[in-house]
C-alpha cells in the first residue's frame, strides 16, 4: 500500500508541478490587441497595416478600378474573360452574392476599421509631428475608402470609431450620402492640415488635396475643386511625365504619381494586370479588350500616343491597353494629369482661368501625347478628353453619373449602376436595407 | 457476507486436505493469448470452484479423478480430465463475436461485459481491398459511421463522421489514436485541397480498429472525444515459431463513372445559337454568330469548319491508373519476447492525370518480459509517402476542369499542349510544372509495465509522433499564366506531438461474483509545429527547378505554433456475477487553446449493463443464448479550434517592405470547449446458438456551447468571431444484424447488415437568427448546413426565360408564383447536405478452398449541389462545353423543357438555385473479393504454411439517379455538400497473392 501511495505521489507531481505553466503558450506570429493599440511603435505599425489592407486585391489592389470601368463601359471594351463576377458587372446584371462586390465592401470596411483604430489611439504617440502625420494618413485612407463606398453603394453605414469588442451589437443603419460626404470632406481637410509636404510613398498633404479635388468635382463643387486642384498642381512638385507611357507601369512612384498603392514582387498586388494584361505580362490573357468604339473616341487623331498605347494579346488576339503591363508595377490612384483635367473643367464651368485657361490646360495635356490641340471646349469634349487620358483608372462610371451620361441604354441614375449591398451584410446586419433593384 | 464467504472457503479448504486432494495450477487465456481474469474454474459435479486472477492464473485443489470445467462469459467452456497433470493451461475460444476484446483507451475490455458502444474492425476486414487509404477499407463496416474520401485524388482528404456531424465550426474529425498515440491529423496541404494526413498509415500493419462511438467510451479522451475516437492497434508477435507473410497485389483502376458531354458538332450548334440569341436579347456581345465563330476559330486553331477535332477532354483528364502493393512481415516470439517486423510498399497511380502516390512503411513492435513483474515494449513505425499532386478543384489547371474545354480544340498540337483553349490548358501545367509532396512520418511509443502488487500494475509510456512534410512546386515558363520565367515554391512543415502517460491499472476479483477494474492516470501532451516556405521566380531556364536558381526570391515565411493538454483520467468498471455491469469514468483536461477564464474542463461518464441471458429465467433457454441491455451517458468535449482562437490578435504584414500589423482575430476570452452530452441505449442479442446476433441502439448526441464562427456584419471590419453559442442535436438508431446462414464443414455463409439512421437538428442559435454561409444555412429546427437556395421553376414556354418560384412569405404560406427575375426569388431550405440513412451489407462465404466477400454500402437523404452547374449545364451561357442534356434547351415558343433558352453571356437560369441541386442517394458495390486458398498438398510441396490468391474489386458498381460524377465525391476547394469539378472515385480491380511460411 505504501508503494501505491508513493507511486501516486510521483506521477501526480510529475504532471502537477508545472501544469499551469505548461498551458501558457504564447502565439509566435501575433500580439494582443491591447499591446497593438497601446504603444507608439505598434500604432504606427497599424497604420502601415492599413495601407497594406487598402492595397489588397479586392479594392485598391485594382479591382476597384476594374469594377468602375466595367460598370461604366458599354461598347468601348468587351469582357472576354471567364470569371462570372466581372461579367455580371459588365452586363449590369449583378447578383447580390457577387464576390467582387462583397470583396470591395469588406475590404473597404477593414480599411475603415483599421484607420479608426489608429485615430482612436493617436494619443499614444507623443511627438506632435508624428502624431499629426499618422492621424493625417489614417484619415486620408478612411476618406479614400468611404469615397468609393459612397460612389458605388450610395449611403452606407458610417463607422468612425474602431471596433475591438466584437461581442457588442454591430448592427448599424445606413447613413445618408450627404453624411458620408461630410465625413469624407472633413477627414480630407484634417488630413491636408495634418500631413507634411512630402511623405515618401505614403500619403502626403497633396494626396489629401488631390483626393479632395476629386471629391469636390464629384459633388459639382467646382470652385472648391478648382482651388484644391490648383494647389496640388502649383505646390506638390508633381508634374506630367515626359511621355504618356512614362506615367504608367512604374516600379516606384513616378513624377506624375501623387499617390499610388505600392506593388513589388514581394508584396502588394496589381489586379489591373490580372484582367487587362496578357499572360506574358502577368495577366490572365487580356480579359478586357479594347473595341472599335474606344478608338472612335480619338476621332481622326491617329498620332495621339494614347491611341496607339495598346498591344495585341498573343493569348486571345484581343487588343489590350498598355497601361498595365508591369506585373509588379504600382497601382496608380491619383496622378497629376487628373488634377489638370479637374482644374480645366472647373475653370471651364466657372468661366475662370485660374492657373491657365481651360483650353490651354487641356491642350498642354494633349501635347504630351502628341495629340492635336483642340480649338474649342464643351463638357462633352472635356469628358472625351478624360476618357482618353484616364481610361481604365477607375473613373468611368463615376464620370457617367456625375455628368448624367447614359451607360449604353441605361440612364446614369439607373439602379443597375449602383452595386448591391452584399448578401452577407444583408444576412448579418439586421438594420441593413438593400439598394433598389436588388 | 464476506465473513460467510471466507469461512465457507476455509471449510472447503479444510475438507479437501482431509480428502487428500491435489493442487492444480495454470493460466486461462483467450484465443490470442491474453489472460482471462475472472474466468471460472469448477470441478465438475461439485460446488468447488475458483476464478482466475488478473493474469488468468488459478489454483484449485481437486480430487484425483476429477474433471475441470473452464468457462467465461461469451466463450465456449472446456472440460478437461485432470488425470496426472498438476499444471493445466487452457485457451478458451470465443463462442460468438461478443467475446472479442476491444481496445478502449488505456486498456482493453471484453466486448461481452462492455457497457459502452465500441465497434471493432479487424485486420481480416482490411486486407485485400485495393486502396492506399486505410479507412476506405472500413466504409460500410460499422453502423452509424460514414466514411468517404473527398474525391478521386489519391491523397484526398477524408470525411469520417461518427453518428453525424456534431460540430459546426470546430473540427468534426474523430480523434485517431495509434497504439496509444493521439495522431497528428492536420491537413498541411498548401494548394487549397486538403490531403489526408493519415494516408501514411499502412493497412497491412493494422491488427484492429476500434471505434469509440458513444460518449461514455470516448470520455476517457475528454476534451478531444466529442467526435468519437478511432483507436488503431498494430500487429504484434505471438509466442511460437516465427512466421513470414508475403502479400503482393496489382490492381487496375479507372474512373467509377464518367458523364456525357457535347461533341464538336453539338458544341458549335449550341454556341452559335447562344450567340445569336445573346445578340437578339440585348445587343451584347455585339455581332452574334460572328462573335461565336471568331471564338471557334481561336479555340479550334481555325479548323472547326472542317471538323478537324472532336476532343473528349474527360478522357484526357481521367485516365487509367493502378495500385500495386507488396508487404512482407515477420512475427513470432519466445516465452519472454514477442516481435513483429514489417515492411511494405504501395504504388498508386490515380485516375486523374498527374496524380500519383508512392509510399513505403516499416514497423517494428517488440515486447519483452524482464520478470513476472516488469515488462517493456516498443512500437516504432515510419513512413515515407511521396505524392505527385494536382491543383485543387477550383483551379483552372486542375485536370478535371478540362471538361469545360471546347471539343473543337485539339488537346495537343504538334506534340505540344494546345494553348488557345477556352480555359488554360491543364496539359501545359502537367507537362511543364510539378507539385510534389513528401511526407516523412515516424510514430513510436516506448512503454513499461510494472506490477507493484499482483493486482496493481503501473504503466508509463512516452510516445512520439513526428510528421514532416515538404512540398516542392515548380511552374516552368510555359505553364499557364506564367510571366516570370518560371516560379518555384518550397515549403517545409514539421509537427511533433509527444505524449507522456502514466497510469495505474487495478484488477481484482472478490470471490466469483465481484470483478473490479480501475484505471487512474495522468497524461501530458504537447504539440509543436514549425513551418517555413520560400517562393522565387526568374529562373535561367526551365531546367533549373530548385529555388537556389531563382534570381528573385519573392517571399519567405517562417512560423511556429504549439498547444498542450494536461489531463487526469480515471475509469472504474465493476461487474457483479458477470451480469450486472457498471462503469464510471472521469477526465479532467486543461488546454492551452482556451481562454484564460475557461482553461479546464471535467468530463464525466457513466454506463451500466445487464446481461439478461445469465439470469436464471433465461439460462439454458433454447432460443435466446445472449441478451444484454446497456445504457450510457457521458460528456465529451471538442477542442479542435485554432491554437489561439480565444484571443484578440494582430498579426504582421508588410507594405512595400515596411513592417506593419493588422487585426487577424476578434477576442473572446470566454471561449471554451464545445461540450457534447450523449446518451446511448442498446440491446445486444444472440439467438439460436448465436446464428443470429445483433444490436439495436438508440443515441442522442446533444452538443452545447458550440464552437462557432459567427459571421459578423462585414461593415464591422471583421468577418467572423469564434464563440461558444448554439446547440446541435444528432440522434438516431443503429442496427446491427449478424447471421450465420450456413455453417457446414466446407461451406460457411455469414451476413452482416448495419444501418445507421441519423437526424441532425440545429436546436438553438444566438438570438434565434439564421446564419447563412453562401449556399448553406444554419436555422433552428433544420438539419445542419441545409442548402439554402432560390427554387428553380423551369422555363417559361413562351420566351425561354428561366423561372424561379417567388417563395415570398405571405402570412405563413409561400407564394409559389414564378418570376424570371432571379433577384426577386426568395431562398428556401432546399435539402440536407448530410445523409440521414446509411447502411453496409457484408456477405462472407467460404466454400472448400474458396472465400468470397461482397460488401454493399449505401447512403440516403443527402443532397449534392453542383456549384459548377452554372458553367457545365448552363444552356450555353459561356463557352464551356456543356453536358449533353443542355441540347434540350428551349428554342421556340411552346417548347416544354426545363433547360432555358441559350443566351450567350446573359445568365439565363445560371444563378445558384435548386436547378443544380440533386439527390445523392446511392447504393454501391464497395468491394468484392474472391480468394482461393491453396490446398494442403500444394502448401506442403511449396513449403508454405498457407497460400492464397485473390481477386478483389473496389467500387465496382454504383446504383444512383445522381447525374454527377460520383455521389461520394465532394469538392476539395471549400463548400459544404458541394461538388466543383470534383473527380469521381477510382474503380479498381486487383489480383493478389498471400504466402505464409
Amino acid at each position: 500500500m505504501r508503494k501505491i501511495k508513493e507511486s501516486l505521489k510521483v506521477i501526480f507531481c510529475l504532471a502537477l508541478f508545472s501544469c499551469d505553466q505548461k498551458l501558457d503558450i504564447e502565439p509566435a506570429q501575433s500580439i494582443s490587441v491591447d499591446k497593438a493599440l497601446s504603444e507608439e511603435n505598434t500604432i504606427k505599425n497599424v497604420l502601415i497595416g492599413t495601407y497594406e489592407e487598402a492595397g489588397q486585391s479586392a479594392s485598391f489592389g485594382g479591382r476597384n478600378h476594374v469594377i468602375s470601368d466595367l460598370l461604366g463601359a458599354s461598347d468601348q471594351i468587351s469582357w472576354e474573360g471567364t470569371f462570372l463576377e466581372p461579367r455580371q458587372i459588365f452586363t449590369k446584371n449583378i447578383l447580390v452574392d457577387n464576390s467582387f462586390v462583397e470583396g470591395l465592401w469588406q475590404n473597404s470596411y477593414e480599411v475603415i476599421n483599421q484607420a479608426n483604430l489608429v485615430i482612436d489611439n493617436i494619443t499614444v504617440i507623443n511627438q506632435t509631428n508624428e502624431s499629426n502625420r499618422v492621424e493625417g494618413e489614417a484619415k486620408f485612407l478612411r476618406a479614400l475608402a468611404y469615397f468609393d463606398l459612397v460612389r458605388h453603394f450610395g449611403g452606407v453605414p458610417l463607422r468612425t470609431e474602431g471596433i475591438v469588442d466584437y461581442s457588442s451589437d454591430l448592427n448599424i443603419q445606413r447613413s445618408s450620402e450627404e453624411e458620408i460626404y461630410n465625413q469624407i470632406i472633413s477627414d480630407l481637410n484634417d488630413s491636408y492640415n495634418l500631413l507634411p509636404q512630402s511623405n515618401d510613398f505614403f500619403a502626403d498633404k497633396y494626396a489629401a488635396g488631390a483626393l479632395l479635388a476629386r471629391v469636390y468635382l464629384q459633388r459639382s463643387q467646382y470652385s472648391d475643386a478648382l482651388d484644391a486642384a490648383h494647389d496640388v498642381i502649383v505646390n506638390s512638385g508633381h508634374e506630367l511625365a515626359d511621355t504618356f507611357a512614362g506615367a504608367f507601369n512604374n516600379d516606384v512612384d513616378g513624377v506624375e504619381d501623387i499617390f499610388a498603392f505600392q506593388v513589388t514582387s514581394q508584396g502588394g498586388t496589381n489586379q489591373c494586370i490580372i484582367f487587362y494584361a496578357s499572360q506574358s505580362n502577368g495577366g490572365r490573357q487580356g480579359d478586357i479588350t479594347l473595341q472599335p468604339a474606344y478608338f472612335e473616341l480619338f476621332g481622326d487623331d491617329l498620332n495621339d500616343a494614347r491611341y496607339s498605347f495598346n498591344y495585341v494579346s498573343p493569348d486571345n488576339g484581343g487588343t489590350l491597353t498598355s497601361k498595365f503591363t508591369n506585373q509588379y508595377g504600382n497601382v496608380p490612384v491619383l496622378r497629376i494629369a487628373e488634377m489638370h483635367l479637374i482644374r480645366a473643367e472647373s475653370n471651364f464651368r466657372l468661366s475662370s482661368s485660374k492657373g491657365m485657361t481651360a483650353l490651354s490646360e487641356i491642350n498642354t495635356l494633349r501635347a504630351r501625347s502628341n495629340a492635336k490641340p483642340l480649338s474649342e471646349l464643351n463638357i462633352d469634349v472635356i469628358f472625351n478628353e478624360r476618357q482618353l487620358e484616364l481610361a481604365f483608372e477607375g473613373h468611368l462610371i463615376h464620370d457617367h453619373k456625375r455628368l448624367g451620361k447614359n451607360v449604353g441604354s441605361l440612364e446614369s441614375n439607373d439602379p443597375k449602376l449602383l452595386l448591391p449591398i452584399p448578401q452577407s451584410e444583408m444576412d448579418s446586419n439586421s438594420e441593413m436595407v438593400q439598394n433598389p433593384g436588388y | 457476507m464476506k465473513k460467510i464467504f471466507l469461512s465457507f472457503s476455509f471449510s472447503i479448504l479444510l475438507l479437501s486436505t482431509l480428502l487428500g486432494q491435489k493442487k492444480i495450477t495454470g493460466v486461462v487465456v483467450d484465443e490470442i493469448g491474453i489472460p482471462l481474469p475472472g474466468a471460472s474454474v469448477v470441478e465438475v459435479g461439485t460446488t468447488n470452484g475458483v476464478s482466475t486472477d488478473f493474469d488468468g492464473n488459478y489454483t484449485i485443489d481437486v480430487g484425483e479423478n476429477s474433471s475441470l470445467e473452464f468457462s467465461f462469459v461469451g466463450y465456449g467452456s472446456i472440460i478437461i480430465l485432470v488425470g496426472e497433470q498438476d499444471k493445466i493451461d487452457v485457451t478458451l475460444n470465443p463462442s460468438n463475436e461478443l467475446a472479442e476484446v476491444v481496445v478502449v483507451g488505456y486498456g482493453s475490455q471484453k466486448k461481452v461485459t462492455l457497457t459502452d458502444n465500441v465497434a471493432r474492425v479487424t485486420s481480416e476486414d482490411l486486407s485485400d481491398v485495393p486502396t492506399p487509404n486505410l479507412f476506405n477499407a472500413i466504409t460500410g463496416r460499422v453502423a452509424g459511421v460514414q466514411i468517404n474520401q473527398t474525391n478521386g485524388k489519391v491523397e484526398a482528404g477524408l470525411n469520417f463522421r461518427i453518428r453525424g456531424q456534431s460540430s459546426i465550426s470546430a473540427g468534426s474529425d474523430p480523434l485517431y489514436v495509434l497504439d496509444g498515440v493521439p495522431l497528428i491529423n492536420d491537413d498541411e496541404s498548401s494548394n487549397g485541397a486538403p490531403t489526408n494526413p493519415l494516408i501514411t498509415l499502412n493497412p497491412s500493419e493494422i491488427e484492429s480498429i476500434d471505434i469509440l462511438k458513444d460518449a461514455s467510451a470516448a470520455s476517457i479522451y475528454g476534451s478531444r472525444g466529442a467526435n468519437g475516437v478511432v483507436i488503431i492497434t498494430t500487429k504484434k508477435g505471438r509466442s511460437g515459431e516465427a512466421s513470414f507473410n508475403i502479400n503482393f497485389s496489382n490492381g487496375f483502376s479507372s474512373p467509377a463513372k464518367t458523364r456525357d458531354w457535347m461533341n464538336a458538332d453539338e458544341y458549335i450548334e449550341i454556341f452559335t445559337e447562344a450567340a445569336e440569341n445573346g445578340l437578339a436579347y440585348g445587343g451584347w456581345p455585339g455581332n452574334g454568330a460572328a462573335y461565336a465563330e471568331a471564338r471557334f476559330d481561336r479555340y479550334s486553331d481555325y479548323t472547326w469548319q472542317e471538323g478537324a477535332y472532336d476532343t473528349d477532354w474527360e478522357k484526357i483528364a481521367l485516365i487509367d491508373g493502378h495500385t500495386r502493393d507488396a508487404d512482407i512481415s515477420m512475427s513470432g516470439g519466445s516465452e519472454k519476447t514477442n516481435y513483429y517486423f514489417s515492411v511494405s510498399y504501395n504504388d498508386t497511380k490515380g485516375i486523374v492525370r498527374g496524380n500519383e502516390l508512392k509510399k513505403i512503411n516499416a514497423r517494428t513492435n517488440i515486447s519483452h518480459n524482464f520478470s513476472d513483474k516488469f515488462s517493456m515494449s516498443m512500437n516504432l513505425g515510419f513512413n515515407r509517402t511521396k505524392i505527385d499532386r494536382i491543383a485543387n478543384d477550383n483551379a483552372f489547371v486542375t485536370p478535371l476542369q478540362a471538361i469545360a474545354q471546347a471539343p473543337i480544340s485539339p488537346a495537343f498540337l504538334d506534340g505540344e499542349p494546345f494553348s488557345n483553349t477556352v480555359y488554360a490548358n491543364f496539359l501545359l501545367e502537367d507537362k511543364y510544372g510539378f507539385f510534389t509532396t513528401i511526407i516523412r512520418r515516424a510514430t513510436g511509443k516506448i512503454s513499461g509495465d510494472y506490477k507493484i502488487i499482483p493486482n496493481l500494475k503501473f504503466t508509463s509510456s512516452f510516445a512520439f509522433d513526428s510528421f514532416a512534410q515538404t512540398e516542392d512546386q515548380f511552374r516552368g515558363s510555359k505553364t499557364p499564366f506564367q510571366s516570370t520565367n518560371g516560379e518555384g515554391t518550397a515549403t517545409n512543415v514539421q509537427t511533433e506531438n509527444y505524449i507522456f502517460s502514466n497510469y495505474f491499472t487495478y484488477d481484482k476479483n472478490f470471490g466469483e461474483d465481484h470483478t473490479f477494474n480501475a484505471v487512474l492516470g495522468t497524461e501530458y501532451n504537447e504539440s509543436n509545429r514549425r513551418f517555413t516556405s520560400v517562393q522565387g521566380e526568374q529562373f535561367p531556364t526551365d531546367d533549373f527547378q530548385t529555388l537556389s536558381s531563382a534570381a528573385e526570391i519573392t517571399s519567405g515565411s517562417g512560423n511556429t505554433t504549439a498547444y498542450s493538454f494536461v489531463s487526469y483520467f480515471s475509469r472504474l468498471t465493476y461487474s457483479f456475477k458477470n451480469r450486472y455491469l457498471l462503469k464510471l469514468g472521469l477526465r479532467y483536461d486543461g488546454s492551452s487553446r482556451f481562454g484564460k477564464n475557461a482553461q479546464y474542463g471535467t468530463f464525466p461518464s457513466f454506463s451500466a449493463g445487464w446481461i439478461l441471458s445469465e439470469e436464471d429465467f433465461l439460462l439454458d433457454n433454447g432460443l435466446i443464448n445472449f441478451l444484454k441491455f446497456r445504457a450510457s451517458w457521458g460528456q465529451v468535449g471538442n477542442a479542435e479550434i485554432g491554437n489561439f482562437a480565444s484571443r484578440g490578435l494582430f498579426g504582421g504584414v508588410s507594405y512595400n517592405q515596411r513592417p506593419g500589423i493588422a487585426p487577424i482575430q476578434a477576442e473572446n476570452a470566454q471561449l471554451s470547449w464545445e461540450s457534447s452530452a450523449q446518451t446511448d441505449i442498446s440491446l445486444q442479442f444472440g439467438i439460436l446458438e448465436n446464428k443470429i446476433s445483433g444490436e439495436i441502439t438508440y443515441y442522442n448526441k446533444d452538443t452545447d456551447n458550440l464552437l462557432f464562427d459567427q459571421p459578423l456584419p462585414l461593415s464591422s471590419g471583421a468577418s467572423s468571431i469564434t464563440k461558444n453559442i448554439g446547440r446541435l442535436k444528432n440522434s438516431g438508431f443503429e442496427f446491427l444484424l449478424d447471421t450465420k446462414n450456413i455453417v457446414k464443414e466446407d461451406f460457411n455463409w455469414k451476413t452482416s447488415l448495419n444501418i445507421g439512421i441519423n437526424t441532425s437538428e440545429v436546436v438553438a442559435l444566438p438570438g434565434g437568427n439564421d446564419v447563412i454561409n453562401s449556399r448553406n444555412i444554419l436555422r433552428e429546427g433544420e438539419p445542419l448546413y441545409s442548402f439554402y437556395l432560390p427554387e428553380y421553376a423551369g422555363v417559361d414556354s413562351q420566351n425561354g426565360d428561366a423561372l424561379y418560384y417567388l417563395n415570398t412569405d405571405e402570412n405563413g404560406t409561400l407564394n409559389k408564383s414564378t418570376t424570371s427575375e432571379y433577384t426577386d426569388a426568395k431562398r428556401i431550405v432546399a435539402g440536407n447536405p448530410l445523409p440521414e440513412f446509411i447502411f453496409g451489407l457484408t456477405n462472407t462465404l467460404n466454400y472448400k478452398n474458396f472465400d468470397f466477400t461482397l460488401i454493399f454500402q449505401g447512403e440516403f437523404g443527402a443532397s449534392i449541389y453542383n456549384s459548377a452547374g452554372r458553367f457545365q449545364s448552363a444552356n450555353g451561357d459561356w463557352f464551356d462545353n456543356q453536358t449533353k442534356d443542355q441540347l434540350n434547351r428551349w428554342q421556340n415558343p411552346g417548347d416544354e423543357t426545363d433547360v432555358p433558352q441559350a443566351r450567350l453571356g446573359w445568365s439565363n437560369g445560371t444563378g445558384h438555385s435548386t436547378r443544380y441541386l440533386e439527390d445523392g442517394d446511392f447504393i454501391r458495390l464497395r468491394n468484392l473479393t474472391i480468394g482461393y486458398n491453396f490446398p494442403e498438398k500444394i502448401n506442403e510441396r511449396l513449403n508454405l504454411k498457407n497460400g492464397r490468391v485473390y481477386l478483389s474489386g473496389f467500387n465496382l458498381l454504383t446504383f444512383t439517379n445522381y447525374s454527377g460524377y460520383d455521389p461520394e465525391s465532394r469538392t476539395d476547394a471549400g463548400g459544404i455538400g458541394q461538388v466543383f469539378y470534383s473527380a469521381p472515385a477510382a474503380r479498381t480491380i486487383s489480383i493478389g497473392l498471400n504466402l505464409g511460411f
